[in-house]
């Protein structure tokens, strides 16, 4: 997977985004970065950086707690994403996933999504699922949710009432 | 004289130690053995991967545990192994884990029930000493001293189910928690700040520390060493906060024993990497539960975060071999998002509709029974670490799909306007649609449906059978005199329940007859009287 890894990273020329800033990362590279936020926007849409600033250095923070296998996999899967070969067979596109537009590269993970290949439709879960989970784990996306936040931050989301008044005289036993 | 923790990232140099018993794991039976041995008056050492969980004050009113801040994406990292992304080989299903000081018991939804009778009686068959009758008195010691208790302070999610199912004329039960006077944060899953849940660092390893038990964290086994039938060395090495190692090793010199309670992937990988792998039966026949959700969406702001997570259940379903037991839960936005399978707009609208107005239930399926299927396997992959190899039995994709079905129609008849189906592509039933499309979902193909599970089990089997038996029936691993394997991993099938209690009870077994073989008293502390909170189950 090692070997596999090097080459692919060697021939991989994503596009360079004007957005991707980031500090220094342990586990991406370069180029692994700027894959891997062509693929958020294709997960996340447009300016999700604004709400997710540490997008990049979240991923690669993550990186370091999997298996190294898995986080390889990981890794080799965005970069696989970035071969025109890859593209071509996925949905006709011979270019790299950087490079493809943004409606294109969502038409890719949808014919991902869709595959009959278990391999593609990993990719399409993985992809989905980290850049997902790290968008909704930043607390600027929180109030589009309706989510107050942590009660160690807000302790007077404890010990209300539930909204939804159910059973007042319910018989059941209270811990005592 | 009291113990201490030791943690491993910062241990600067090479250490040996020689206590009487290693023991691997401090989850829910490392935690319970812990604690009896050195009741038993054992010199004892633990040995945990994951970080510690240390007693400090937080900024909050009432936090303990001021490193539990709740925050999903801070918290799954440090609490989880492989931060919460462990997979089966084929991805087709989550595999969350703890990997912190308590293991499991740290990150449960805090669910307490025993052991099913029907999967006694399978054990029975497989040569397993177990009933419900000779594990009473572990079950009630293990009842009083954490204590579990009957927590009415239902969430959103559970007053909804219980309206769907009334409607249903479902029975819909009370579900046992080990928490005490709960705050309602609903961070179980990601540790309780508040202390409030009786987990194993706060209840087993605190006791069994008093009583001069040793526990390092950030300290991942190696291997086993040892000849004929006794095991001489663990040999492991110390791990930093991000799990890399530190360069530092610990060599264990037990003279009396090693216990391993790593659970049902990290004990049969520390034996493959020992090399005691039975001819190859180390690993196979391993279970777990594998989980539907679904999420329902009301007219109403539901808060689904907070509240008690898991106290609201349905035994209707629970019977037969692959027989599933719903209930409810909390989530919050990071699980959430993991499980859409969706991007885009879409992603967006459907975290924006079901979130904030969301419900949640969740059904764990029962697997195992069929001894023709060869069910999971725990291998090493090429970095020696361990990888679940599992496909979901064809016997469980009907019941699975009737799971989702029959959480749809609670859903629908507690008043949602549609519920959220986790399936690839997503499905939206509103009501007034038939279930069709749920039933054609196939689960045997990987990412088809976003599948968890939290119940590991089996791998290093107790069992009558000398071709499948890895563990002996006083706990002993089959051909080492000294090595007893306490956790989840003996379960011959899956259990059909909630783990936590059945392993905690098991592990009391073993610890007398650990005791016993060693020539030690053993006593149960809590017996007194009173009914178990499990009437009817």
């Amino acid at each position: 997977m090692a070997g596999l890894l090097g080459i692919l990273n060697e021939i991989a020329q994503p596009k360079k985004r004007a957005e991707v800033i980031h500090g220094k990362l342990e586990n991406l590279n370069d180029k692994t970065a700027l894959i891997l936020f062509a693929v958020a926007e294709a997960v996340l849409g447009e300016k999700f950086l604004l709400k997710a600033p540490k997008f990049i250095e979240t991923v690669d923070d993550y990186l370091n707690y999997q298996r190294t296998a898995q986080r390889e996999q990981f890794l080799t899967a965005l970069l696989l994403a970035e071969t025109r070969i890859f593209n071509f067979i996925v949905g006709g596109h011979p270019e790299g996933f950087s490079h493809m537009s943004l409606a294109e590269r969502q038409k890719t993970l949808e014919q991902l999504r869709s595959s009959k290949q278990q391999q593609g439709r990993n990719i399409y879960a993985a992809f989905v699922n980290v850049s997902a989970s790290t968008y909704y784990a930043s607390e600027l996306t929180w109030p589009d949710l309706g989510y107050p936040g942590v009660s160690v931050d807000h302790p007077e989301i404890l010990n209300q009432p539930p909204p939804i008044p159910w059973r007042p005289t319910d018989p059941r036993p209270i811990e005592t | 004289m009291s113990g201490t923790i030791v943690e491993g990232r910062h241990v600067g140099e090479n250490r040996t130690l020689t206590p009487e018993f290693c023991i691997i794991g401090s989850g829910a039976a490392g935690g319970v053995c812990a604690l009896k041995l050195a009741e038993a008056g054992f010199d004892v050492l633990v040995l945990e991967e994951g970080p510690n969980i240390p007693k400090e004050k937080g900024p909050a009113p009432g936090q303990e545990r001021k490193m539990l801040n709740e925050r999903e994406a801070e918290m799954y990292k440090l609490l989880y192994q492989e931060g919460a992304t462990r997979l089966t080989n084929n991805g087709g299903v989550k595999v969350l884990q703890g990997r912190c000081l308590g293991g499991g018991t740290a990150v449960n939804w805090s669910a307490c029930l025993p052991p099913r009778l029907e999967t006694l009686d399978e054990w029975q068959k497989r040569g397993l000493p177990f009933t419900r009758q000779n594990l009473e008195p572990y079950l009630r010691e293990v009842v009083n001293y954490l204590p579990i208790v009957r927590n009415d302070k239902y969430n959103t999610s559970a007053r909804k189910f219980m309206l769907g199912c009334d409607r249903h004329d479902l029975p819909n039960e009370n579900l046992p928690n080990n928490t005490h006077k709960c705050r309602e944060c609903g961070s179980c899953g990601v540790g309780c700040p508040y202390d409030r849940k009786m987990s194993g660092f706060v209840k087993w390893l605190p006791d069994a520390v008093v009583l001069g038990a040793t526990i390092y964290t950030d300290t991942k086994v190696d291997r086993l060493v040892g000849s004929n039938d006794r095991i001489s060395e663990v040999q492991a090495h110390f791990i930093d906060g991000k799990t890399r190692p530190t360069q530092r090793k610990l060599v264990v010199k037990p003279t009396k024993g090693v216990v391993l309670a790593g659970g049902a992937i990290g004990t049969p990988s520390i034996l493959l990497r020992s090399q005691l792998d039975l001819d190859k039966r180390v690993g196979k026949f391993t279970h777990i539960h594998p989980v539907t959700i679904t999420i329902g969406k009301y007219p109403e702001k539901t808060l689904p975060a907070y509240g008690v997570p898991d106290n609201m259940w349905t035994p209707k379903f629970a019977p037969g071999p692959t027989g599933y037991l719903i209930e409810t839960g909390s989530f919050f936005p990071v699980l959430s998002a993991s499980a859409t399978l969706q991007h885009g707009d879409e992603l967006h609208r459907i975290m924006r509709d079901y979130y904030p107005t969301g419900a949640i239930s969740y059904a764990h399926h029962t697997t195992g029974f069929d001894d023709k299927e060869k069910y999971g396997t725990v291998e090493l992959d090429e970095n020696g670490d361990p990888q679940l190899d599992y496909k979901i039995p064809t016997a469980n994709v009907k019941p699975m799909q009737e799971s989702l079905v029959m959480m749809a129609r609670i859903h629908l008849a507690a008043g949602a306007t549609s519920v959220y189906i986790m399936r690839n592509p997503p499905l939206e039933v509103k009501p007034g649609d038939n279930f069709d499309e749920i039933r054609k979902i196939n689960f045997t193909e990987p990412q088809r449906a976003s599948i968890f599970t939290v119940h590991v089990m089996g791998g290093c089997q107790m069992h009558k059978d000398d071709k499948r038996r890895c563990v002996n029936n006083d706990f002993t691993f089959k051909g080492k005199k000294n090595l007893w394997v306490v956790d989840g991993s003996i379960f011959p099938t899956a259990l059909g329940a909630n783990p936590q209690v059945t392993i905690y009870s098991l592990a009391l077994w073993a610890a007398r007859e650990i005791c016993e073989q060693n020539q030690k008293p053993f006593k149960l502390n809590h017996q007194q009287g009173g009914e178990l909170p499990w009437p009817g189950y």
